[in-house]
C-alpha cells in the first residue's frame, strides 16, 4: 500500500493540527473555574443556548461511526446510505423535540435513567443505567480504536516513532486529550469542543467535496459513471435483492426508520444530555430540531466523498493512482466513454449496457472501486481476500484517501484535523454521558447516597478517568470487526432497540407499570440476543456475526439482520410491557404528573410568535426532508 | 457559562485560516504543489474564507453579551428550594 508515502506531512500540516489541540485543551482550562458544583460539571449548569446545544447534539453523534463508516458505506452502497440520516434520524429528532423533551427537561431528571426511576421504579433505572454505561464505553472504545488504526494506516507518525508503537501511542494520545478537557471543564467543555469540531468538520470536508465534484463532473458525472442503484436512494427498495443494502423497504422503514432511529435519538442519554443542558424548556425542545437541519445535509459532506472516491478514474485524476487500482481502472476506462442505457440482469439488478457492446456487466464489475485501496490486515500486514479469492477493498479508507488525493499540504492539515476532530467528539460524547450516569445513577443511587455535592463533583472527575481507561480496554477489544458501523449497529440493536417501546409506553400510556417496563426491557433484550443467535447474514460464518445458537434463517445482508433484530426486540418489549402492566397495579395519577403525556399540562408557548414555536420548526424540517428525498429518489 | 463559544471558535478559524492563506500566498506560483487540487490554490482560497468566518464569529462573540453569566441564578436556583437533596 502506497499510503505511507502519500501522507508526507510538512510542518504546516502539523502546525494546523497543533493549533487545534491547543484550543481543545485551552477551552478545558478556560472553563475550569466555572465548575463549582456537580450541576456545572454534569449538566453544564443548564445554561447553554439552543443553537450551541443543537450543534453539540449532532456533533456528539458525529464520531468515527459517521465519518469513516458513512464514507465507507457511500463508497460501497451509494447514496442509499443517506437513509441513515434522512429516515434514520430526522423524523426521530423531530419527535423527541416536540413530544418527549418536555418530560425529560420538565421532570428535572438529570439523566435518562433518572427519568426512568421517576416514571417507573429503581430496578428499571438500574437496568438502563448499567446497560447504557457499558454501551458508552464500547462506543468510545470503538472510536478510539478506529482513530488509532487510521493514524497507523496513514502513517502519520511514520518516521517519528517506530511503526510498531504507532497504534499504542495514538490510543494513549487521544485518551489523554479527551480525558484532559472533560476532566477540566465537564459537559460544558465537551459541548464547546463539539461545536468547534462541528465547524472544523464542515471546513475540512466542504472543500474536499467541492474539488472532488469538480473533478468527476459534478453529480451528473457521478450518475454517468456509477450503477443506477448507487445514485438513487429509493430505487430497488421493493425487494432486498434489488438494492445494494440488501434490505427491503419494510425492514428499512420499520427497523431503521422507526425502531433503531427512535431508540437512539429519543432515548440515548448521549444525545439527550446535550438537549438537557439547554437554558430553558423551549430551548431544549428546539435543540434536536436545530440539529436536524445540518444532519439532513451531512450526507453531502460524508457520503458524497465515498461516491466520488469510487468515481474517480485514472483518466480524471491528476496524480497516479498506484498499482493497487490500475487493473480495475484500465478495465473501466475501456468502456467508460461509451453512452449507457440501463437494463436489468436475471437477478433483477440494474446493470449497465454499454453502447454497442450489449453485454450485461455484473454488479460487482459495474461497481468500480476508484481510488479505494486494497485491504490489509492491520496486525499481520497481509492482504485480505474474500471467501471466493477476490481481493477485499478497504472502504473505511474512502474519506482518508480522498483527503490525500485532492489536498495539497496546508489544507491537508485541516482535513486531517477535521477527521481527528470527529473522532474526538464521538469519544467525548460517550465519556460525558458515562461519567454522569455512573455518578448519578450508579454511584449516588447504590454506593454512596449521602455524599456532599463536592464529593459527587470529585466522583464525576474520577469517573471520567475510569471511563477513559475502560474505553482504552474496549479499543483493544474492538479488533474483531472489520466494519465499525456494523459493530455499533449490533450493540444498538441489542441495547437500544427494545428501549424505545418502554419510553413510548411510559410517556404516552399512564397505565404502564414499573414491573411491566422492567420485564419488557429484559424480554426485549433477550429477544434481540435470541434473534441474533439464530440468524446469520449471507456469506458470514456462525459466531460473532450471528447463529451462535443455531442457524434458522439467513438474511441477504448484515444490515437486514440488524434491522430485523431491532424489530423483534421492540415488538417483544411492547407486548410484554403491556401484558405485565395490565396484570400489575398502576401508580396513582397524582404521582405521574409531569411524567406522562395525558397528565401533564401542554407546554405553553403562546408568548412565542408562530415562527419561534418548536412545532413550526419541526414542520419546516420535515418538509425539507421530503424535498431532499424526492430530489435523490 | 462565562465564556462565549464564538470567541474561541472565531479565534481558531482566524489562526487556521490565517496560516493557510499566508502559506497559500507564499506558494502561489508552485504548480507542482497544487497539481493535486486541479491547479486551484486551495490554501489561499479556503484560508481566506475561514479567516472571514472566524472574524465574523469573533466580532459577534465580543459584541454580544452571553445570555447567561454565572452571576444570574440558574433555572433551578430561581425556583427557590430544590427538594431533591443533592
Amino acid at each position: 500500500m502506497d499510503l505511507t508515502k502519500a501522507a508526507n506531512l510538512t510542518g504546516i500540516d502539523w502546525l494546523i493540527m497543533l493549533v487545534y489541540f491547543a484550543f481543545v485543551l485551552g477551552i478545558g482550562f478556560a472553563l475550569k473555574r466555572y465548575m463549582r458544583t456537580s450541576n456545572d460539571f454534569f449538566l453544564a449548569g443548564r445554561s447553554i443556548p439552543a443553537w450551541v446545544c443543537g450543534l453539540a447534539f449532532i456533533s456528539a453523534n458525529l464520531g468515527a461511526q459517521e465519518v469513516i463508516g458513512m464514507g465507507a458505506s457511500g463508497a460501497k452502497y451509494g447514496i442509499i446510505t443517506s437513509h441513515f440520516y434522512w429516515i434514520g434520524a430526522v423524523p426521530a429528532m423531530c419527535f423527541v423535540g416536540i413530544f418527549m423533551m418536555p418530560f425529560y427537561y420538565g421532570s428535572k431528571a438529570r439523566s435518562v435513567p433518572e427519568y426512568l426511576r421517576m416514571r417507573f421504579d429503581e430496578k428499571t433505572r438500574a437496568l438502563n443505567a448499567f446497560s447504557f454505561a457499558i454501551m458508552t464505553v464500547f462506543s468510545s472504545g470503538i472510536s478510539m480504536y478506529a482513530m488509532a488504526l487510521l493514524i497507523q494506516t496513514l502513517g502519520l507518525f511514520h518516521g517519528i516513532i517506530p511503526d510498531a508503537y504507532i497504534f499504542h501511542v495514538s490510543v494513549l494520545l487521544s485518551a489523554v486529550i479527551v480525558l484532559g478537557y472533560i476532566f477540566l471543564g465537564g459537559l460544558t467543555s465537551a459541548i464547546y469542543n463539539e461545536v468547534l469540531q462541528f465547524f472544523l468538520i464542515v471546513a475540512g470536508f466542504a472543500p474536499l467535496v467541492w474539488i472532488g465534484l469538480r473533478n468527476v463532473g459534478g453529480w451528473q458525472g457521478i450518475r454517468q459513471s456509477l450503477p443506477a442503484t448507487m445514485t438513487h436512494s429509493w430505487r430497488g427498495m421493493a425487494h432486498a435483492s434489488t438494492n445494494s443494502l440488501g434490505v427491503e423497504w419494510v425492514g428499512l422503514a420499520m427497523g431503521l426508520g422507526f425502531v433503531l432511529s427512535f431508540g437512539y435519538w429519543c432515548t440515548d442519554f448521549l444525545v439527550i444530555q446535550r438537549a438537557m443542558a439547554a437554558d430553558s424548556e423551549v430551548s431544549a425542545r428546539r435543540v434536536p430540531l436545530i440539529a436536524a437541519i445540518p444532519k439532513m445535509f451531512f450526507p453531502f459532506l460524508v457520503i458524497l466523498p465515498g461516491l466520488i472516491a469510487v468515481t474517480v478514474t485514472s483518466r480524471m485524476s491528476s496524480v497516479p493512482s498506484g498499482e493497487v487500482t490500475a487493473a480495475t481502472l484500465a478495465a473501466r476506462d475501456a468502456v467508460q466513454p461509451l453512452t449507457e442505457t440501463e437494463s436489468q440482469d436475471k437477478h433483477g439488478r440494474e446493470v449497465l449496457t454499454l453502447g454497442n457492446i450489449a453485454k450485461p456487466v455484473p454488479l460487482d464489475e459495474a461497481h468500480p472501486t476508484g481510488i479505494i485501496p486494497l485491504k490489509y490486515d492491520p496486525r499481520t500486514g497481509k492482504q485480505v481476500f474474500n471467501a471466493d479469492g477476490t481481493p477485499t477493498y478497504n472502504y473505511d479508507l474512502a474519506i482518508p484517501v480522498m483527503l490525500l488525493h485532492y489536498f495539497p499540504t496546508g489544507i491537508l492539515g485541516l482535513g486531517l484535523t477535521a477527521l481527528l476532530a470527529s473522532f474526538m467528539s464521538g469519544m467525548a460524547g460517550n465519556v460525558t454521558a458515562f461519567n454522569t450516569v455512573w455518578t448519578y445513577d450508579i454511584y449516588q443511587a447504590y454506593i454512596n447516597k449521602r455524599g456532599t455535592d463536592e464529593h459527587y463533583l470529585w466522583m464525576g472527575r474520577a469517573a471520567t478517568v475510569g471511563g477513559v481507561l475502560l474505553s482504552v480496554g474496549a479499543a483493544y477489544l474492538a479488533t474483531n470487526f472489520n466494519n465499525i458501523m456494523d459493530a455499533l449497529q449490533l450493540i444498538f440493536s441489542l441495547v437500544n432497540a427494545p428501549l424505545f417501546a418502554t419510553f413510548l409506553l411510559g410517556m404516552f400510556w399512564k397505565r404502564t407499570t414499573g414491573h411491566g417496563a422492567f420485564a419488557g426491557l429484559l424480554a426485549g433484550t433477550g429477544a434481540a440476543l435470541l434473534h441474533h443467535g439464530l440468524t446469520l447474514p449471507a456469506d458470514a460464518t456462525p459466531g460473532i456475526h450471528g447463529a451462535w445458537l443455531h442457524l434458522v434463517h439467513t438474511y441477504p445482508s448484515d444490515m437486514a439482520q440488524n434491522f430485523w433484530t431491532a424489530i423483534f426486540a421492540f415488538t417483544v418489549n411492547l407486548l410484554v410491557t403491556i401484558a405485565v402492566s395490565l396484570a400489575t397495579q398502576p401508580r396513582p395519577d397524582a404521582e405521574l404528573v409531569g411524567l406522562v403525556y395525558s397528565l401533564t399540562p401542554k407546554p405553553v408557548d403562546t408568548h412565542l410568535t408562530w415562527y419561534q414555536k418548536p412545532a413550526t420548526l419541526a414542520v419546516a424540517v420535515l418538509v425539507m426532508l421530503v424535498v431532499l428525498n424526492l430530489v435523490f429518489a | 457559562m462565562g465564556l462565549d463559544i464564538r470567541i474561541p471558535l472565531g479565534l481558531i478559524f482566524l489562526i487556521t485560516g490565517g496560516i493557510m492563506s499566508a502559506f497559500g500566498l507564499y506558494t502561489r506560483g508552485n504548480v507542482a504543489l497544487y497539481e493535486r487540487s486541479l491547479g486551484i490554490n486551495l490554501n489561499l482560497a479556503w484560508g481566506i474564507v475561514m479567516f472571514v468566518f472566524g472574524l465574523i464569529m469573533f466580532v459577534v462573540g465580543r459584541r454580544q453579551r452571553w445570555q447567561d453569566d454565572p452571576v444570574t441564578p440558574r433555572p433551578w436556583e430561581r425556583e427557590g428550594n430544590d427538594q431533591r437533596g443533592h
